[in-house]
């Protein structure tokens, strides 16, 4: 009998982009299930595999399509994969040219398909030979990996700034640390890991972050279990500041999965009447009580509807609430690559509306006097400026507070960061107040 | 130390009944050593001797992970302790690129004799007791696709004779 306990790493990374590209999965799922099939020895390029395919994958997918006669058919969806894995490793990775063709002929005889080895092997070979005019012929979208509609979107929305968000999305993230300031600062936790040998800076927006000169498994984070620190961008962290929660108030975190905004509020303000935290999905809300758990922080837990708040929650009854809004995620691409593929132009649409009905939905649940941030992680108007633009038309007694900073760029109403390169997450915020 | 050719079906020799084994010699010794490196290379985690196109009561075995607990069954008996079917979804070497699942008794003992020719028993369960079972069908000259519908059988049986004629 074969030997099957290990799945073969390029085999197994075809599968789970298989399920992305032609299921429409979110690769959180396949890639999971793909990481338990495999030697942990490959784990680390198996991920690497499965994200730098979906991150470049409209260029690789245009030169591979210009190879083939005609298409793969759908349920062959793994055999292409595998030349963008093959392709993938030609061009962005510093695997030899033959280790790289060899490991994708051997993966197609791994995934049953032992016909496609022919195929496989002339066209990764060809990819070789003509290397130099590989891109030539490439689209605007293709060459710059955005799917067409997006790619239009940011350089309608952000005609000074589209070239560098388009370029930030196809690196590589960052990782940053928020460091717990009920536990410890942020120069002392730096010496720690200067102690580990983690090369790490702080950030230069977010007082409580730190980032990582590379990614770094979290179990050889001093003390994270204990929860001195948690894994946050920097664009993220800026959520409790922006909120600014004052002693004894009441504070309402109304999409709060997986946790770590709220938890953020928790640890800047620990003097708070109550934290409420709700999230309308209960698997993701035992992802808040865990992060809670760990690190020992008190919240009140509510499984609801931010567009249809639960009875139990009273209207006026918060001083402050935090509305990190369901969103296309256009601006945190960098970190979720098969957004590129997942979303489409029409979605917006829906989205907005969501947005518009958790907006309406929560506002009444604010106190006079009272103010919400409203965070998205994207860089569309239609789900931020526009969107809240379009709120303050409708309703009378909100009001805009100005965001006074040294970072991102005034949009309307509310800031946007632009992801860049070195820097942050794309993330959009609003501050606005009720009238008392 | 050498590697085997492997045979492949619808080759009609992985159809010859095996003949038990009645010399424990050097000769044996060797053959056992070429069949394990066979096996690795493949890598698999089961050979028969049938496939390497000898046609004695001869299997090796190594389900571990570390590929470090090579076993040896000469002339091995089996018999079913609990009639109570599992499902595996059983590959060969014999039968590249194909998986199908399999139902076998999933509690069984086997009794064999080591390449001294000691007898010993074991009664193997998981994949271990598949692995056994599938590798003793190959000494009776059976194969996994024979629990198989007649169509699925036939489909794997063109692929392969396609691949056949595409490598010749």
């Amino acid at each position: 009998m074969p030997a099957r306990g290990q799945q073969d790493c390029r085999a197994a990374a075809a599968t789970a982009l298989a399920r992305v590209i032609a299921g429409g999965e979110a690769l959180d799922t396949p890639l999971a299930e793909a990481l338990a099939e495999v030697d942990t020895r490959d784990q680390g390029l198996l991920q690497q595999l499965c994200y730098g395919c979906l991150r470049h994958y409209h260029r690789l997918d245009g030169i591979i399509s210009g190879f083939l006669d005609k298409p793969l058919k759908r349920r062959d969806t793994d055999i292409h994969a595998l030349l963008l894995i093959g392709l993938h490793q030609l061009l962005d990775l510093r695997i030899p040219d033959h280790a790289a063709i060899s490991s994708s002929v051997e993966a197609c005889r791994r995934l049953g398909k032992p016909w496609a080895t022919r195929l496989v092997n002339g066209v990764l070979r060809r990819c070789l030979r003509e290397s130099a005019s590989l891109e030539s012929g490439l689209s605007d979208s293709q060459r710059h990996s955005h799917p067409v509609w997006l790619l239009e979107e940011l350089q309608k929305s952000w005609p000074q700034h589209w070239q560098q968000l388009v370029t930030a999305n196809n690196q590589h993230p960052p990782m940053c640390l928020r460091c717990n300031s009920q536990r410890t600062g942020r120069e002392a936790y730096l010496a720690r890991l200067r102690e580990t040998d983690i090369e790490a800076e702080p950030c230069a927006l977010a007082a409580t972050g730190i980032r990582l000169a590379q990614a770094a498994d979290v179990t050889t984070l001093p003390g994270f279990t204990d929860g001195d620190v948690s894994i946050q961008d920097e664009a993220a962290q800026l959520a409790a500041m922006l909120l600014d929660a004052q002693p004894g108030e009441r504070i309402l975190d109304a999409c709060a999965a997986p946790g770590g905004k709220a938890c953020h509020v928790i640890e800047s303000q620990p003097a708070l009447a109550e934290l409420v935290a709700m999230d309308s999905d209960t698997a993701r809300l035992a992802r808040v009580e865990d992060n809670l758990a760990r690190l020992q922080l008190p919240a009140a837990l509510v499984c609801g509807d931010a567009g249809a708040p639960p009875a139990e929650l009273e209207d006026a009854s918060f001083d402050r609430i935090l509305v990190d809004a369901p969103c296309s995620g256009s601006g945190v691409i960098r970190r979720h690559p098969d957004i590129k593929l997942l979303r489409r132009r029409e979605d917006i649409a829906g989205l907005a509306k969501q947005q518009l009905r958790i907006l309406g939905g929560l506002w009444p649940l604010l106190k006079p006097g009272g103010r919400l941030l409203y965070v998205t992680c994207s860089v569309l108007p239609a789900e931020n400026a526009d969107l809240v633009a379009h709120f303050l038309d409708t309703q009378l007694d909100a009001s805009s507070l100005p965001i006074d900073a040294d970072w991102g760029v005034a949009s309307g109403v509310g800031r946007q960061l632009l992801s860049s390169a070195d820097g942050c997450d794309g993330l959009y915020y609003a501050l606005l107040e009720k009238q008392a | 130390m050498a590697l085997l050719n492997i045979l492949e079906f619808p080759d009609p020799r992985l159809r010859t009944v095996a003949e038990p084994v009645t010399v424990f010699d050097g000769a044996l010794s060797q053959l056992i050593d070429d069949m394990f490196e066979t096996m690795y290379e493949a890598p698999g985690i089961g050979l028969a001797a049938t496939q390497v196109d000898v046609h004695k009561r001869l299997i090796v075995i190594d389900v571990s992970e570390a590929r470090d607990e090579p076993l040896v069954f000469i002339n091995p008996q089996v018999e079913v302790l609990d009639a109570a079917l599992d499902e595996y979804d059983e590959g060969c070497l014999s039968v590249p690129g194909f998986y199908e699942t399999v139902q076998r008794p999933q509690h069984v003992r086997v009794t064999a004799q080591d390449r001294n020719g000691e007898s010993f028993v074991m009664e193997p369960q998981g994949l271990l007791a598949v692995c056994i079972q599938h590798e003793i069908d190959h000494l009776d000259g059976k194969l996994f696709v024979d629990y198989l519908s007649s169509l699925k059988r036939t489909r794997i049986r063109k692929k392969l004779e396609k691949q056949h004629r595409l490598r010749a």
